[in-house]
């Protein structure tokens, strides 16, 4: 019940527009932002093989993860090459180092813990989120397969969360700590990107608000309270 | 089980609010960080109606505030993604309250049917119109004759006589309580034209004309900032129902054998464990609520899982007549001028 006293006129702003994918503006962001997206799976590939080592009685069911996100780097490899885009991948590198160094750290300490956290929700959240708002905006050829990928990650969220609520008193301290130390990675890692993404017409208040939804529901569905999940995703908004 | 599906007044009360409920972190972010925040589902909530049946329901904080409005994509994202907690939740049936469903239809969201991976099920939301039409209608019937006021003679204007709410009451007051004269304000002439000779009579006029001449008026349209209300030029008594949002008339008249009454709310029959009309800034907190919302209630009550108020001027008087019966018989009760008016009228 209810009256709104903005312009009806705002209403079609910004929708139905798709990008110019020939545009050289577009294609510069692209190279970015695709070779963050390749970079990605590969990290992801190496990060499922190494938690086999952590987690040995899951060791197969992980490599079957890890070959998932190699077939998605392909697709992903696929997706520059039809636009014409050479991904940047020193960029990309450097981009992951950062949360790459972190995944290396824990994974020296055997902390399988931090690693799940940093792998299976924190990387596969974004992710999704990322591809689910690409989706509407990606050309054609990519949008097939991204959509294609969007049903995979969800596969590789949920192992990390099932693991996780399985062991959940015992991994809760260091799943606070993890999240402390590696959420504001993300975030600062989405404003590095924010204007490529933009170009692309990804806004980054979609990506975050999406990402957090995501992140979210995995730490509820592990066996966090509300009020315990809000106070982890104070580190990706302030 | 229910949902609401609600949002704070303004920022600054949504900030406060946070902090009461322990998300510090939030409460300190600017307007950027409440933009990005996701929906929270803050509060279960258990129900028990008179005649012995038990519901469960959720309220949703949207993290919309009013400041919002003005960021057309944030504001839609923030309904999508309300609405698709809500259905993750298994919520059969979810009320939009306050700015929610006027974001909703005025920004088309109906062609925003996939969030993310969830294909959203229009038949688990309503947006409680129906319920808030009847309340209004019965708040007129009920509180005009208190004041003085004959309803058969009476010039009764319906300002936003054209929306969702504002048509349907001009029908119910025109079949069922048989007001003396309508008088039709909304901005759309063709509209107004429409809905004229669907009623069969009213009058059309500005809202400069019509004021001066009604004995009650039913707001049910945005009302500007800058609106000015020559009160000596209003009838004495005059019955104003502030059935709009959010409920400001009484800042702009009030007094004088003016007598402003907060439309579109009621009140149940006993106190329900919540604090989320603590949010709304309701007087009776424990017992007091947006029809929209005691809607969801309602069909939840009545195992009705269905899209009961959806699209706009699809109120029929049936419809109301069916929700009016289940809120009587669940123990609700329309807010009045006066505390024991309904029961003394009984």
């Amino acid at each position: 019940m209810t009256t709104l006293n903005a312009p009806e006129t705002a209403v079609t702003e910004g929708q139905g527009t798709l990008p110019d994918f020939t545009a050289e503006v577009y294609k510069d962001a692209y190279s970015r932002i695709n070779a963050i997206v390749i970079e990605g799976e590969q990290e992801a590939y190496d990060n499922y093989m190494d938690l086999g080592t952590l987690i040995p009685e899951n060791k197969d069911e992980l490599a079957k993860l890890a070959r998932m996100e190699m077939k998605h780097m392909k697709g992903f490899t696929s997706c520059g090459r039809n636009l014409g885009v050479k991904a940047d991948m020193p960029f990309a590198k450097k981009f992951f180092e950062p949360l790459h160094g972190n995944f290396q750290k824990a994974l020296k300490e055997n902390k399988v813990v931090t690693c799940l956290l940093i792998q299976a929700l924190l990387i596969e959240a974004f992710a999704i989120s990322a591809y689910h708002i690409y989706i509407p905006v990606a050309d054609p050829f990519a949008k097939k397969i991204t959509e294609g990928v969007v049903k995979d990650e969800y596969l590789h969220l949920n192992y990390g969360e099932l693991w996780l609520k399985t062991n959940f008193e015992a991994s809760k301290e260091e799943l606070f700590a993890a999240n402390k130390e590696n959420l504001p990675l993300i975030r600062s890692m989405l404003e590095q990107v924010a204007s490529d993404a933009a170009a692309l017409h990804m806004e980054k208040e979609d990506l975050i608000e999406d990402f957090l939804i995501g992140y979210q529901e995995a730490l509820s569905e592990i066996g966090f309270n509300m009020r315990e999940i809000a106070r982890m995703a104070a580190a990706a908004l302030v | 089980m229910f949902g609401l599906i609600g949002h704070s007044k303004s920022f600054d009360a949504a900030r406060r609010n946070a902090l009461d409920l322990g998300l510090d972190f939030i409460a300190d972010g600017d307007l950027d960080v409440w933009c990005m925040a996701p929906p929270q589902l803050v509060e279960h909530v258990e129900v028990t109606s008179p005649v012995g049946t038990t519901i469960e329901g959720a309220y949703i904080d949207s993290c919309f505030v009013p400041e919002m409005l003005s960021r057309f994509k944030t504001a839609r994202r923030k309904v999508l993604n309300a609405m698709e907690l809500a259905q993750k939740k298994g919520i059969n049936i979810t009320a939009l309250g306050g700015f929610t469903s006027i974001i909703f239809e005025n920004f088309n969201l109906l062609q925003h049917q996939t969030v993310r991976s969830t294909s959203l099920q229009w038949q688990r939301f309503t947006t409680g119109n129906t319920h808030t039409a009847w309340v209004i209608c019965r708040q007129v019937e009920n509180n005009a004759p208190s004041l003085g006021i004959d309803l058969k003679k009476a010039k009764v204007a319906v300002v936003g006589a054209t929306g969702d709410i504002g048509s349907a009451v001009c029908r119910w007051l025109t079949a069922r309580t048989g007001v003396g004269e309508l008088l039709l304000v909304a901005r759309q002439q063709q509209p107004l034209l429409d809905l004229k000779s669907s009623l069969g009579g009213g009058r059309i006029l500005t809202l400069d004309e019509a004021l001066p001449e009604a004995d009650v008026v039913v707001w049910v349209a945005s009302m500007p900032r800058t609106l000015e209300i020559d009160q000596d030029s209003l009838r004495k008594p005059c019955l104003m129902i502030d059935g709009g949002y959010p409920k400001n008339l009484d800042t702009k008249v009030a007094g004088g054998g003016i007598h402003v009454l907060k439309g579109g709310i009621v009140e149940f029959c006993r106190d329900i464990g919540w604090r989320m009309m603590a949010l709304a800034e309701m007087e009776r907190p424990q017992r007091q609520m947006f029809a929209c919302f005691a809607e969801a209630m309602l069909l939840e009550f009545e195992r009705c899982h269905t899209n009961f108020s959806w699209g706009r001027n699809n109120i029929t008087l049936e419809k109301m007549d069916f929700i009016g019966a289940a809120s009587e018989r669940h123990g609700f009760s329309t807010l009045n001028l006066y505390p024991n008016l309904q029961a003394a009228m009984v």
